[in-house]
């Protein structure tokens, strides 16, 4: 197998990869801003519900959520689970880092003053008004650093979708490898890796820039 | 009457902190609020300007109840879009400014006439300068509040507080929280408005400023109005002792 033939299998694996890494992102930025604005909510219960699934989904191995979400409807229901492996590996990793990232915005929202919040009310802000326009741009700046972290962890932890035998780039550059007694793969899906990273903080890095403007 | 707070109560758990609380302001008159740290004035501007519910005693507005108490003896307010107009007769100035960071000077005068009381862009920022200029920092418009000292970020909060036009504002130590040498910028601007009989209410430890501004003091002390009148008499001829006191440690 020639490098060229290689990178091509490959890039496949870095597309599903890729895949993965997009629409959990595209569910658990937004839905974290629902569990972290659940978990302040007004009555016990929903605060105690989204507690318990927030401990359930750091407390637990990312790859035994992804086992339980793809293989559970099969054990509980018996229902057919073709088909479902793909889904199985989005609804798992965008609940779990929907935890994560609400547990982010939650420490942003408590930590801009109370005065902020007092000053909207007083001129007459609703509370949606205040939270979209005085609270929400300010979390925003401060909860960056910890987001560009969390979202590169995720780059790196989409190769748990091998637990369910998705053909991403990391179980492809094993397959490869051990097919072709080469050591070539793992240095491709490395640099992959790295570059998908490097790529993320300076996407990053741009949008803490145009933010820079306050203080 | 712009505003008349009637045998308030409030408590924060057991501890009563405002204990039938009565007075009012007419239109164009300046009041100020003494009284050692800890009296209850900050609450009770904060009762006044609904940031905090009262537990007993009535609130009115332009002559018009905003909360009272009901048959049971409960305290009810208005509906929420109702209070939402007693909110907007009232302006409320914080000792620690609370500009909006991320809006520059222009914007933090003109997001909430804008979007709350959708007035037009234009008119809004004209109005906005108009204040700016007043307050004498109309180059700043397009500065963000981290580039302005602290009695310049005061006055942009005056001015935002003016620009949604309220019957009455109120002063929670607006120069507290400001280097000397800055109060003096603020007490002008403050002064200057009661010299055009905005209806104000100043809660202060300028003793010199309030004696000179304001028509009336009140001296608060342990959650009650100890003495209230004409500022020379509380200040020349304090009746009670605790305003005796109280005051003998500003003379110094
Ligand atoms: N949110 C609160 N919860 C509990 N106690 C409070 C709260 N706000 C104020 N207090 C108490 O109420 C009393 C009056 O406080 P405050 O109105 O701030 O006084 P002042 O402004 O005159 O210094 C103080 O004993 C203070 O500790
Ligand atoms: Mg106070």
């Amino acid at each position: 197998m020639t490098f060229q033939t290689m990178l091509a299998t490959m890039a496949v694996g870095m597309l599903r990869t890729f895949g993965v890494f997009v629409l959990t992102l595209l569910g658990s930025l937004p839905l974290g801003m629902v569990v972290a604005l659940l978990k302040k909510s007004r009555f016990a219960l929903v605060r105690a519900l989204v507690g318990a699934y927030i401990s359930i989904m750091r407390g637990t191995p990312l790859m035994l959520q992804l086992l339980v979400w793809y293989f559970g409807p099969y054990y509980l229901f018996g229902w057919s689970i073709s088909g479902w492996r793909f889904p199985a590996i989005v609804l798992g990793f965008v609940l779990n880092y929907a935890a994560y990232f609400a547990e982010i915005y939650r420490g942003g929202i408590e930590s801009i003053p109370v005065g902020q919040n007092e000053a909207a009310v007083v001129l007459g802000y609703s509370r949606t008004q205040t939270f979209m326009r005085i609270v929400l741009p300010q979390v925003v700046k401060r909860i960056m650093p910890s987001v560009t972290n969390e979202v590169i962890t995720l780059v790196k932890d989409t190769s748990l979708a091998f637990t369910l035998a998705y053909q991403e780039v990391f179980s492809l550059a094993k397959q490869i490898s051990a097919s072709q007694t080469s050591f070539m793969p793992f240095l491709i899906a490395g640099v992959f890796y790295f570059v998908a990273n490097y790529a993320v903080e300076f996407g990053m890095g741009l949008i803490e820039k145009v933010l820079d403007y306050y203080r | 009457m712009i505003v008349e707070m009637k045998n308030i109560c409030k408590r924060f758990g057991s501890h009563e902190v405002l204990t039938d609380i009565s007075f009012g302001v007419d239109s164009g008159e300046v009041v100020s609020i003494i009284g050692p740290s800890g009296s209850g004035k900050s609450t009770l501007l904060r009762c006044a300007t609904f940031l905090e519910t009262i537990d007993g005693g009535e609130i009115w507005y332009m002559n018009e109840r905003a909360a009272g108490t009901d048959t049971s003896g409960r305290v009810e307010y208005v509906p929420q879009k109702d209070l939402h107009r007693f909110r907007s007769y009232c302006g409320l100035v914080f000792q620690q400014f609370n500009l909006f960071p991320h809006y520059s000077i222009l914007r933090n005068l003109t997001d909430a006439p804008i979007h709350v009381q959708h007035r037009s862009r234009e008119e809004a920022e004209d109005t906005a300068m108009d204040l700016l200029r007043k307050m004498g920092i109309a180059d700043k418009a397009k500065a963000y509040p981290y580039q302005l000292s602290g009695g310049q970020q005061q006055r942009v909060a005056i001015a935002r507080a003016l620009a949604m036009r309220p019957e009455i504002l109120f002063f929670d130590e607006p120069t507290s929280a400001l280097d000397p040498e800055l109060t003096g910028e603020v007490l002008k601007v403050i002064r200057q408005l009661a010299e055009e009989h905005m209806t104000m209410v100043v809660v202060t430890h300028e003793m010199p400023f309030a004696k000179a501004v304001s028509n009336r003091v009140i001296f608060m002390d342990g959650g009650v109005i100890v003495e209230q009148g004409d500022p020379y008499e509380v200040f020349e001829n304090p009746r009670e002792e605790r305003t005796k006191q109280f005051l003998r440690v500003f003379e110094r």
